[in-house]
């Protein structure tokens, strides 16, 4: 299975260019879609997810059209958008149900059994008679995941599901995408880094509606042996750094600045090589870029 | 798919508290009305097209009550079809359900279909507490039917639930296409001024059709298809899907449908990022203290953001656009326009307009009050550092700018109203008093409410609802025996601006009530203040404890003050309604009825003294207010029986000085409530004997009472009739009239008139039952600058220590009617071979002078020339203030109405225009025959005498005057009039013979059936039959005249075959229905058309109650052929006695149109089918 998107593109009637010849071959299991905010990430979801059409490219899902046929997308789609609400007054087990039925789940005991189901997988079944107005950040969550796995979906996007939720949730939630993301694609956009070094096989950076790289995030960052250099620095000396080298990133760690450089050679004495992360990949593509 | 839509919908709706709200909305104010209009509650007076003999649970009624109670609804409607998919909008779930496999077909349909379903659910709350009313106990049973589920079935499939996708599909797909909810609420007040449009289209006759369609709601269409409904068809018949109201629905369920295929076509499943909105209210929020007070600042950029956006902008232009086309037929009588007079246009500003204002109020100060919390600012503003009381007081003064600018845009527009039609006497200065100095604080004082409803209330759409009920008990509150002012939250007296009297004396207590409701405003304020919702915490426990830290030693102080302004300014005021004039409700109102009836009945059967001369001295001090009046009776027994008791009625709240009979008589008892003294003589009077009354009396005003104040004396424009002296005998017009008011107290009904053939009754003129014919003199005395008039012929007109006298006296003998007037007149005088005319006129009302003059000209030539000599040798019109809407004729003097005819527009080049200036001056002068001359003894059909031949008269001066072709169109009016006014009927409609005073059968049947009358015989026969009853009747001595004598004349000139007329049309209660089948035409020999024409005709006889049954056919009708531009090419009466009649006829012309009584001059209640186009015979 694989999903393959080419020049996909998209400019918005303000004027902005959010995709800009977007091109990525995608296969089962997860990919992480890392990028600042801004970077087009939502926008190329929700074109994937039928929500928006592109002005230009194409987007095939095996034989499937993405683009054109939006109703076999739906047939095979789980969709986690990065803002969604709830009915307030509506219980999880309800809405379940009535999003089941709304993917063409018609049969009530297997519905009835999918939502049970669904409900336990992600925890929730000990709240499903509550009523959705009351469910905390995390839970919400975790139903959006719910409702996104509704009759096993081939492609399931989930757009910055992380954000603003507990570590402790963000675990579960690691997990949780961890169990489903064998055989299916996930597309799991995010501007967290952990997010994509924890779970991702496949990941791709984009930044102004461009893809700027991709590859396996392990990969990627092997890739950057030798030409990651980091040093603790004053503030003054720090910004000194900016100035006259390609500083990738300067970031406090244990009240400490940390400065890294990316360079062929060791910029100064006071640099030590250190062994690239996939942070580091993500900033000197997004740094090297602008 | 749709199924599943739905259903979750449903359900969803179904345990939601809203829909219970809206369902119990309906059902306690349905059950409440059908209780009251039951008779079920004491004090309500409330018949919503029920009452006398239609039932309240009659298929009329209750489709009346459904339809009504559902347009009420709309808000209802707007708030479930616009949620139906904006709902997901607004929790964010859309892109959810969009990937999901629903597509748009079942999800638009499955929602549309759910919301109609919670809806019908919801407005079936009317139909069931309609039902539930019925059997309330304590009902008027007379008053109920059995119920008939079908009639409460049928007003929902003819109206409510074809207006449910009507309406539905309109808002569902603004709501759809927008995705946002403000528009769905602006639609709303754009089809209300639709609506209210459509009601204005119908000011001349002919466009009730496209009023019945352009009306979305089918109201209009549904009033039209019952308008002439009588008592019997309302009670039996079930409106359903017909005429009108058929392709009303069909029309607009179609335009619903292509409506609906748009927005289908339209839609996209797709996600839009929602616009960023927080940033917008952010700019105004930072305070910005060192150069203004911040509650100034935030004060004006709430004003500017309420007023600054397009929903203002369309509410302002919908109320503006209403404004300007119910300007088109402002004052409109018979479809004639009156001159846009500034009292007029803010007339219709303070009317209409201001259900646009109440919106605006209702809608904004609930965005005000919710807009930070709307725009996710609140935590952000809540925490900074600004007074508690500049956070609301802001909202508030922005909200009463929004008035001050809605007001000017008012006087913008009307004055814009006045120049576009040409009218460039503006009055800059009347429109700032009222718009600014009157409408703009009963509007500020709503604003107060509505802020303080809002933030206690604390939710927006409860509190707009509260608001709705607040302005729905403002308005009806009264109908519930609630009637007076200071319970009811900013109203106050009425004040009526006329042109003559200005504000006159209305304004005084006016102000005292802006005092007192400013008062209770300051203290909602405070109540604002204390429970300000600021901070996270909106429960009422934590609100409660947030209100008492607030209420700190300001507060407390205000509060104080407040309260002791109210009490006081209350106090003031009970004391002026209730201590010094005489406060009364509805039911003590008719208590003290009651008890008249009960105590006083029995001097309607003894005799009492008869007036035969009134000798009057009146000092008006027209600046005070103040009336004294010296009189002087001349009295006679002349019954055989001898007097020894006499029941006088003296004027409400007048104060008696004196009061003497002689020979001698004795108070034996004065009731102060009814206003009424006995007598007891000291030596009876025999039969024939004479005795003399003198009195002085005396008005003036006390203090102010509840309601509006009495406009008999005021400053300019003084106008009293005979009806403030004082009357000997028992009034039976003071008794409860209506039959079911009558049954509530055990009393039987109350004939309206006694039989035409009750000769008893027939001693009485139907004027007066203390007088036959009097000597009347007066002398009057006013201020220097005003000119005094009563009836009679001027003798002397002087100046004394600074006063103005008139003395008038009557030239023989005159009816006991008389009126005073007086005002500062300007006087046009003219003459009419030996007469005098005189037209005394408010300067600037000169419009209609010539008008009017030519009218009593006309009118004069005409009753001399065909009934008898003028009496008088005067005749004077005296306008007088607006607070009166008619013209009546006095013994050469006829106070006319400053509203009807002064200020009239006939435009001579519009052949749709009436000359009612003309015509109602006509009809008045032909009053001094018709009245004066010949008058009624008091039993049925005695105002056939008077008002019908005043009526035919005017209409022969007009003819003569405009010709008959002018004629059909004023005969149109009366005849809608006519059909109209039998559907109003409570009681009873007799025929015209024995017409019990009812004015759509003196008046409108009356011109119909006399102008048939001599289009039959010929004016000249109607007129020699008349001469002749004048001659034998006029100043007779009683028994009076009645009916039946003048229609023994008329039948005498009747040629045989036309002697049916006078049975169907004074014997009967007779209908037509008269139809143009086919028509066709070839052309014959000699250049001549031949015009095969098919027509239908029936003849129907209606009872009392308007039941009708078919009588056989021997009728002469109107046979009629037009060609081109309606010439006139053949009219012939033919005799028709079969339902289907054919004619071949040979005409001149090319004919296209033809048809059975063409002119309608036969009461047919479909006039338009009469007449076909001709086809042509191939």
């Amino acid at each position: 299975m694989e999903l393959r998107i080419e020049g996909l593109s998209k400019t918005y009637s303000g004027g902005v260019r959010a995709l800009r010849g977007v091109s990525l071959t995608i296969g089962a299991g997860i990919f992480g879609l890392l990028g600042p905010n801004g970077a087009g990430k939502s926008t190329l979801m929700r074109i994937l997810a039928t929500l928006q059409d592109a002005d230009a490219g194409s987007a095939w899902l095996d034989d499937l059209d993405v683009l054109r046929d939006k109703d076999g997308v739906r047939r095979v789609l789980g969709y986690l958008p990065q803002e969604f609400g709830l009915y307030p007054k509506v219980t999880a087990a309800a809405l379940l149900d009535h999003l089941a039925r709304l993917k063409g789940i018609s049969a009530g005991a297997e519905r009835r059994a999918l939502v049970e189901a669904l409900l336990r997988q992600t925890n929730l079944w000990d709240a499903r008679n509550q009523r959705l107005g009351a469910f905390s950040g995390g839970m919400k969550q975790r139903f959006g995941i719910a409702q996104a796995l509704i009759g096993g979906p081939k492609l399931i996007i989930v757009d910055e599901p992380t954000a603003g939720l507990d570590p402790e949730e963000r675990v579960r939630f690691h997990n949780l995408l961890g169990e489903i993301g064998e055989h299916v694609i996930v597309i799991l956009s995010t501007h967290i880094v952990g997010d994509v070094s924890d779970l991702c096989r496949q990941m791709a950076v984009i930044h102004l509606g461009q893809v700027l790289t991709a590859g396996d995030p392990l990969q990627l960052a092997a890739e950057l042996r030798g030409r990651i250099w980091q040093t603790s620095a004053e503030r003054a000396k720090a910004d000194e750094y900016r100035e006259r080298l390609p500083v990738i990133s300067a970031r406090m760690n244990a009240g400490r600045r940390l400065v890294r450089v990316y360079a062929e050679e060791s910029p100064g004495p006071e640099f030590q090589i250190i062994e690239p992360e996939v942070e580091d990949v993500y900033f000197s593509a997004v740094r090297r870029r602008s | 798919m749709i199924r599943a839509v739905a259903i979750f919908e449903i359900d969803r709706r179904v345990r939601a508290i809203s829909t219970y709200v809206y369902f119990l909305l309906f059902a306690p104010l349905a059950c409440l009305i059908m209780a009251a209009t039951a008779g079920g509650i004491e004090g309500a007076s409330v018949s919503f097209g029920g009452g006398g003999k239609v039932l309240a649970n009659s298929p009329f009624t209750l489709a009346n009550l459904t339809i009504g109670l559902s347009l009420f609804g709309l808000l209802v409607t707007a708030a479930v079809m616009g949620s139906a998919v904006y709902g997901d909008f607004e929790c964010r779930i859309d892109p959810l359900i969009f990937t999901s496999r629903a597509g748009k077909t079942a999800y638009l349909a499955g929602r549309f279909l759910a919301a109609s379903a919670v809806l019908i659910l919801v407005f079936s709350g009317i139909g069931t507490g309609l039902w539930l009313g019925t059997l309330m106990p304590g009902l008027d049973h007379v008053r109920l039917g059995a119920n008939h589920w079908t009639a409460y079935v049928a007003p929902y499939l003819s109206v409510v639930i074809p207006n449910v996708v009507i309406l539905g599909a309109l808002f569902f797909s603004v709501a759809v296409l927008s995705r946002r909810i403000l528009p769905v609420y602006m639609i709303s007040v754009l089809l209300l001024a639709a609506y209210l449009i459509a009601g204005t289209i119908t000011h001349k006759i002919e466009h009730k059709f496209l009023a019945a369609l352009v009306d979305p709601f089918g109201m209009t269409a549904f009033g039209y298809l019952t308008e002439y409904w009588t008592i019997v068809e309302k009670n039996t018949r079930v409106p359903g899907l017909e005429g009108f109201l058929l392709w009303n629905r069909l029309l607009w369920l179609a335009l619903a449908g292509l409506l609906m295929g748009f927005t289908w076509w339209k839609f996209r499943m797709e996600h839009r990022a929602p616009a960023q909105q927080a940033a917008r209210v952010d700019r105004s929020l930072l305070p910005r203290a060192a150069t203004y007070p911040t509650w100034l600042h935030l004060t004006w950029m709430q004003f500017v953001e309420t007023v600054k956006n397009i929903y203002f902008a369309v509410i302002v232009l919908a109320g503006a656009g209403f404004m300007v086309v119910s300007a088109r037929t402002l004052g409109s009588i018979y479809g004639t326009p009156t001159y846009p007079v500034t009292y007029q246009v803010l007339e219709l500003v303070g009317g209409t307009f201001a259900l646009f204002i109440l919106i605006t109020i209702t809608f904004y100060s609930g965005e005000l009050v919710w807009r930070e919390r709307d725009a996710g600012v609140n935590e952000i503003v809540d925490s900074m550092p600004l007074p508690g009381w500049s956070l609301w007081l802001s909202k508030l003064f922005a909200l009463m700018l929004v008035q001050v600018l809605l007001e000017c845009v008012l006087m913008v527009t009307g004055m814009a109203i006045q120049l576009a039609k040409g009218y460039s006497r503006l009055e800059p200065g009347l429109y700032l008093k009222d718009l600014f100095g009157l409408q703009l604080y009963d509007y500020w004082l709503v604003c107060a409410l509505a802020l303080a409803v809002h933030t206690l209330v604390n939710h927006k759409y409860l509190g707009h609802l509260v608001m709705v009920v607040y302005y729905l008990a403002y308005a009806f509150m009264d109908q519930f025996g609630f009637e007076h002012h200071l319970y009811n939250y900013s109203s106050h007296p009425d004040h009526d601006y006329s042109d003559m009297n200005g504000y006159g004396h209305f304004l005084g207590p006016v102000f005292w009530y802006y005092g007192y409701w400013s008062a209770l405003a300051i203290l909602l304020g405070l109540a604002v203040h204390l429970f300000w919702v600021r901070g996270l915490a909106s429960g009422w426990r934590s609100r409660w404890s947030f209100a008492r830290a607030r209420f700190q030693a300001p507060q407390r102080k205000l509060a104080v003050a407040a309260g002791i302004c109210f009490a006081a300014i209350g106090g003031f005021i009970f004391y002026n309604t209730n201590v010094l004039n005489p406060y009364r409700t509805r039911s003590q109102r008719e208590k003290l009825q009651l008890r008249y009836e009960r105590e006083y009945k029995a001097y309607e059967k003894s005799p009492g003294p008869m007036i035969t001369t009134a000798t009057l001295r009146v000092d008006l001090e027209p600046d005070q207010r103040r009336v004294r009046i010296h009189g002087h009776y001349d009295l006679a027994n002349k019954f055989s029986e001898p007097i020894s008791e006499v029941l006088l009625d003296l004027p409400q709240d007048w104060t008696i000085h004196t009061l003497r009979f002689s020979p001698e008589a004795h108070l034996e008892r004065s009731d102060r409530a009814l206003q009424t003294q006995t007598y007891r003589m000291a030596q009876p009077w025999p039969a024939g004997a004479s005795g003399e009354l003198e009195f002085d009396i005396e008005w003036q005003p006390h203090g102010f009472p509840n309601d509006t104040a009495p406009t008999d004396i005021v400053a300019n424009g003084t106008f009293f009739n005979s009806g403030s002296l004082p009357q000997f005998g028992y009034d039976a017009n003071g008794e409860l009239s209506e039959d079911d008011t009558r049954r509530k107290y055990g009393l039987a009904p109350k004939p309206r008139a006694a039989d035409i053939h009750d000769v008893a009754a027939r001693r009485f003129t139907y004027i007066s039952h203390d007088a036959d014919w009097v000597q009347f003199e007066a002398v009057i005395s006013t201020a220097p600058d005003q000119i005094a008039v009563a009836p009679g012929e001027l003798v002397r007109d002087w100046s004394e220590g600074g006063r103005h006298l008139f003395q008038y006296r009557s030239r023989g003998k005159i009816l006991n009617f008389f009126s005073v007037l007086s005002a500062r007149y300007r006087v046009l005088r003219d003459r009419w071979n030996d007469v005098d005319l005189a037209i005394y006129y408010h300067p600037g009302h000169e419009y209609n002078l010539a008008r009017m003059m030519k009218g009593v000209k006309a009118s004069l030539d005409y009753c001399t020339r065909n009934f008898s000599p003028y009496q008088n040798k005067t005749v004077r019109i005296v306008e007088f203030p607006r607070y009166d809407q008619f013209a009546q004729s006095f013994p050469a003097s006829i106070p006319y109405s400053e509203s009807i005819g002064f200020i009239a527009r006939v435009d001579p080049a519009d052949e749709e225009d009436v000359d009612y200036p003309f015509y109602g001056t006509a009809h008045e002068v032909a009053h001094q025959w018709w009245a004066h001359q010949v008058i009624g003894g008091d039993v049925q059909g005695a105002t056939v005498m008077s008002e019908s031949l005043a009526q035919y008269t005017a209409l022969m001066v007009m003819k003569q005057e405009y010709g008959p072709e002018h004629m059909k169109r004023f005969l149109k009016y009366e005849m809608d009039r006519y059909l109209g006014g039998r559907s109003s009927e409570k009681k009873q409609e007799l025929p015209l013979i024995r017409c019990e005073g009812q004015s759509y059968i003196r008046y409108n049947k009356a011109s119909v059936v006399f102008y048939a009358l001599q289009d039959y015989v010929g004016e000249e026969a109607i007129n020699r039959a008349l001469r002749g009853y004048v001659q034998d009747v006029a100043f007779q001595e009683p028994p009076y005249t009645n009916a039946l004598e003048l229609e023994a004349r008329l039948r005498a000139v009747m040629p045989a075959q036309y002697g049916y007329l006078i049975d169907d049309m004074f014997d009967a209660v007779t209908l037509y229905e008269n139809r143009a089948l086919s028509a066709s035409w070839r052309t014959a020999a000699n250049g001549k058309y031949e015009v095969k024409l098919k027509v239908a005709a029936r003849k129907l006889k209606a009872s009392e109650q308007g039941e009708e049954r078919e009588v056989p056919l021997a009728d002469w009708i109107d046979i009629g052929v037009f060609g081109d531009k309606e010439k006139l090419l053949y009219l012939q009466k033919h005799k028709i006695d079969r339902n289907e009649q054919e004619f071949t006829l040979l005409v001149d012309a090319i004919p296209v149109t033809a048809g059975i009584d063409p002119w309608n001059k036969l009461v047919d209640r479909s006039p338009d089918d009469n007449t076909i186009k001709v086809e042509r015979q191939q």
